[in-house]
């Protein structure tokens, strides 16, 4: 009887995760283009619906009409199988977001841990498709992308290390439970690690300035150059529901997660997410893109150490 | 040593003023038009098509004679009491390239040049106008107003 309650949970958390994903990724696209006409002045989509808000299912559907062309002399089935491996680890790691006290679909004594290790694997899929695609501007961009995502996981694990050796626990709700006094980020060791996982995070989830592996004028958009139609569109439907995974992490681990006062929790998580969604977003259209050898020099240079001694001082901070 | 923490405090101080500049102009008013509903109101002396003011005409065909590709045709007749009067004046806009000499030489201003700017039509016989029509630009400003 357990079981089968247990697989009709799981079923609901399944539908109920991928719903809102779904509905997420299309908001983040909408307002990505609105906040980018509003920093140049412009309109953004104003036609299809209210101010554009139908916009991206105008969008969604005509990428679902599309023709899904295979090139020549690709590796099939790394090809085929590559936006696959970017979408589903980003859904996995939804998991262990918690959006409210019970709110969460499994609160793992690992959570955080595991998100890590989850959001790693998107790498593949970047790889598999430039890879797969043989195409010497996709390979390139597959290549700059898994270097970079590589460098700028070790500040980013180091400053959510510090905000563990705080919380002392792996659990995302222990670690939320342990902000219902003060926001991590008012602490000074904490806020430089925010902002490093912020920067780092950025670099992550290959958003500009740090979109070195789409630069469209160098690379011709990189690794999902030769995708079209419904595969495409799962590339740009990962990319955005990492966006947001990142955001909530960011929310959960610094901002106190879905705590706060006479709204309900589910609102105080989305309006912390949403809100350094915007930053992001903010960030991307305002800074120039940077070359390989300053973002790599900046991951190895300046983010890790500074992560590396900020950890150190955290740690000291805690023996007393 | 001390450059490198010079370096990231300089910079970081330059990336808040940049973003401090995108953050203004999200609250300033936007530039764009949200184009078929507004509209732009066309400059003094914006070049559009070539329109005519049949009263003012005295027939003295220099617009014909003065255009570079001979895209205007004019033709007259004369009253019972001796005076010129206008009879066809048509005007081939594929050919025009709106360079407004018509305009400048036309000694009763009869001839101007107007501030119609949608002038894609679907057919090239659409764009053979009889200035004397006084519907003539109607369609163009129909298409405009939908």
């Amino acid at each position: 009887m357990v079981s089968y309650l247990d697989i009709i949970r799981s079923i609901f958390a399944g539908v109920l995760v991928l719903g809102f994903l779904s509905i997420s990724a299309m908001f983040l696209i909408w307002w990505e283009r609105k906040v980018s006409a509003a920093v140049q002045n412009r309109y953004g989509p104003m036609r299809v619906g209210w101010h554009g808000l139908l916009q991206p299912i105008a969008d969604a559907v005509k990428l679902l009409l599309k023709e899904n062309i295979c090139p020549k002399s690709a590796d099939k089935l790394t090809w085929w199988l590559a936006p696959f491996f970017s979408v589903a680890p980003v859904i996995m790691a939804f998991i262990c977001i918690p959006f409210g006290r019970k709110l969460i679909v499994s609160d793992l004594n690992v959570g955080i841990f595991y998100i890590i290790a989850i959001t790693s694997v998107c790498i593949f899929g970047i790889f598999m498709a430039g890879w797969g695609s043989n195409n010497k501007y996709s390979l390139l961009s597959a290549m700059r992308q898994t270097a970079q995502i590589i460098s700028y996981e070790v500040p980013l694990t180091i400053s959510v290390v510090t905000v563990l050796m705080f919380a002392r626990s792996l659990s995302m709700q222990d670690i939320v439970a342990a902000q219902s006094k003060y926001w991590f980020v008012v602490y000074p060791n904490l806020t430089i690690a925010f902002i490093i996982y912020i920067i780092s995070a950025t670099a992550e989830i290959n958003r500009a300035p740090f979109d070195i592996s789409e630069a469209e004028s160098e690379l011709v958009a990189g690794f999902h150059t030769e995708y079209s139609g419904m595969k495409f569109a799962m590339f740009f439907i990962g990319e955005y529901t990492n966006f947001f995974v990142i955001s909530a992490i960011a929310a959960t681990l610094f901002l106190g997660g879905w705590q706060g006062p006479f709204l309900p929790p589910v609102v105080w998580f989305l309006l912390k997410t949403y809100g350094i969604v915007f930053v992001l977003m903010w960030v991307r259209w305002t800074f120039p893109r940077v070359r390989i050898d300053q973002l790599m020099s900046f991951a190895w240079k300046v983010l890790t150490p500074i992560a590396l001694i900020n950890l150190l001082i955290a740690g000291l901070f805690l023996v007393k | 040593m001390r450059k490198y923490f010079q370096n990231i405090i300089t910079g970081g101080i330059s990336l808040i003023k940049g973003l401090s500049v995108t953050f203004k102009n999200i609250f300033i008013p936007r530039i764009t038009l949200q184009y078929p509903k507004q509209k732009q109101a066309m400059t003094e002396r914006y070049r559009g098509l070539v329109d005519l003011r049949k009263e003012k005409c005295i027939v003295c065909s220099q617009c014909v004679r003065i255009c570079p590709t001979a895209c205007l045709s004019l033709a007259s007749k004369l009253t019972e009491d001796k005076k010129k009067v206008i009879e066809s004046f048509k005007y081939q806009m594929e050919l025009c390239c709106f360079c407004g000499l018509c305009e400048q030489v036309c000694p009763a201003s009869a001839v101007y040049l107007n501030k119609i700017y949608e002038v894609a039509v679907y057919s090239r016989d659409d764009l053979k106008i009889d200035l004397l029509d006084p519907e003539k630009y109607a369609k163009f400003d129909s298409r405009v107003s939908k």
